[in-house]
């Protein structure tokens, strides 16, 4: 039976002591162990083979030969613009023959331009020219009237007050004294009122008692009607008029028919 | 030898299209990697065109370098499914069991005494010969840590392993390489006991 013990000490980390303290107390570990030993000591024995000078000079030339899949991404976008000196040119080819991704990317980009533009309908450009909004006219005075130029005299105006000598403030404060002044004016004018504001208000206030008396009139009027119909009804609910009971008078039955269907009307 | 920052710096600069950068970096892992590249093909202008396509690929992929783990252990990691490929590539060859005299000479250092250096030729013939019979995974763990000299943390963080699987394929690498290199002295041998014993005595 094959003992694991030398395998678990090994992997655990044991340190040499512990080790040979097993392999002195197990055959078969030190059989091992001493194999295990000449394969090492054998194998660390063996020289690296030496690398070639021709070899190193050709890894050095490397970052001329190609370039890193991150650097591909911006020569691909220069070579879209046929922008691409011809060593990057080369760069990029030699990257991108040998990289899957940045060839795809590449293809796909370069791509664009040979796929075929769709037809448009053929009704299309007739009603795009349709729909198509007039112009506006902005040559001559017009332009004067539009917001741009609005703004441009004014600013244009305050420069030349401003270069005239006038202090922008000190003209706004005069003219805001100058607008209250004259408000208080008028104020006055219509505190002391005109002939013919008199008359106006007078004539306004006739009208508005006029109308008001004949609204007064029309329903005294009403009531008036109103009252005389109740008394007629009053009245005339005290004598129904009878109906004949035999056949006998069927002339006056006739006619109180005829007195009941007005009265009832 | 660079620290963290160094190397993260040294990225960097790289990145940045610095030529002394870029030197500085093969000058750093230039030899390393053409060593594993090497151990893998056992071919010079193999493992030089493999050595040439993991600095291609090192040169355009820097910029994902953050500095969580060691450079070498990026590199290493980088250059991993590469160098699995052009193993597989040669285990499908006729020759794969088949080492060359020219294949281990560049790892044997000259010696006065031509017997000796006969002897370890035939050694170093013998060892990757095993190495092409155990599974790739142990031997892949074993020419990284006994042939090239990578610490435990850099090959786990190399292969995304935990250092406790590393330590255990490692032992069960050389215990399969002990044990193939053993089998192929004792059919060579004849399995007489004096061969035998002559055999296992080369390698003390």
């Amino acid at each position: 039976m094959t003992c694991n013990e030398l395998e678990r000490l090994s992997v655990a980390g044991a340190s040499e002591p512990e080790l040979a303290a097993h392999r002195s107390v197990c055959s078969s570990c030190e059989a091992l162990g001493a194999e295990l030993e000449r394969v090492s000591t054998f194998v660390s024995s063996l020289r690296s083979p030496a690398a070639r000078p021709a070899l190193l000079e050709s890894l050095l030339s490397i970052p001329r030969k190609t370039v890193s899949c991150e650097g591909a991404a911006g020569l691909i976008a220069a070579s879209l613009e046929n922008d691409l000196p011809p060593a990057d040119q080369a760069r990029l080819g030699f990257h991108l023959s040998r990289c899957e991704g940045c060839s795809e990317a590449a293809g796909t980009l370069l791509g664009m331009r040979d796929l075929a533009r769709p037809e448009p309908a053929p009704w299309l450009a007739g009603r795009i020219a349709a729909n198509r909004p007039k112009r506006r006219d902005r040559r001559g005075w017009r332009f004067v009237l539009s917001p741009p130029a609005a703004i441009g005299l004014a600013y244009a105006a305050a420069v030349v007050v401003m270069l005239a000598g006038f202090n922008p403030a000190d003209l706004a404060r005069k003219a805001g004294v100058g607008r209250l002044e004259e408000s208080a004016r008028e104020s006055v004018q219509v505190a002391g009122g005109s002939l013919a504001d008199r008359l106006g208000a007078f004539e306004e206030n006739a009208l508005r008692k006029l109308a008001a008396w004949r609204g007064r009139a029309a329903g005294y009027g009403r009531a008036a009607l109103s009252t005389a119909i109740a008394l007629v009804m009053k009245t005339e609910s005290r004598n129904p008029p009878s109906r004949p009971r035999s056949g006998e008078d069927k002339g006056s039955s006739q006619r109180n028919e005829i007195e009941v269907l007005t009265w009832r009307a | 030898m660079l620290n963290g920052t160094d190397e993260k710096s040294l990225v960097e600069r790289c990145r940045k299209g610095e030529d002394e950068a870029w030197r500085e970096l093969v000058d750093a892992f230039g030899q390393k990697i053409f060593s594993v590249a090497y151990h893998f093909t056992l071919k010079r202008e193999d493992a030089e065109e493999l050595a040439q396509e993991i600095f291609l690929r090192i040169f355009e992929n820097l910029y994902r370098y953050d500095g969580s783990f060691p450079l070498v252990a990026w590199i290493v990691s980088l250059s991993r499914n590469l160098c699995i490929d052009r193993y597989r590539r040669r285990k499908r060859e006729k020759s794969f069991h088949f080492v060359s005299d020219e294949a281990v000479l560049p790892m044997l250092t000259s010696q006065d005494d031509p017997a000796a250096n006969a002897l370890k030729k035939e050694r170093t013939k013998i060892l990757f010969s095993a190495l092409a019979e155990i599974p790739e995974d142990l031997a892949e763990i074993l020419v990284l840590r006994d042939l090239d000299g990578l610490a435990y943390e850099e090959i786990g963080q190399a292969l995304a392993l935990p250092d406790g699987t590393v330590k255990s394929r490692l032992f069960r690498a050389r215990t399969e390489v002990a044990k193939k290199i053993r089998e192929r002295q004792e059919t060579r041998s004849g399995g007489t006991f004096a061969s035998l014993a002559a055999v296992a005595g080369a390698f003390v």
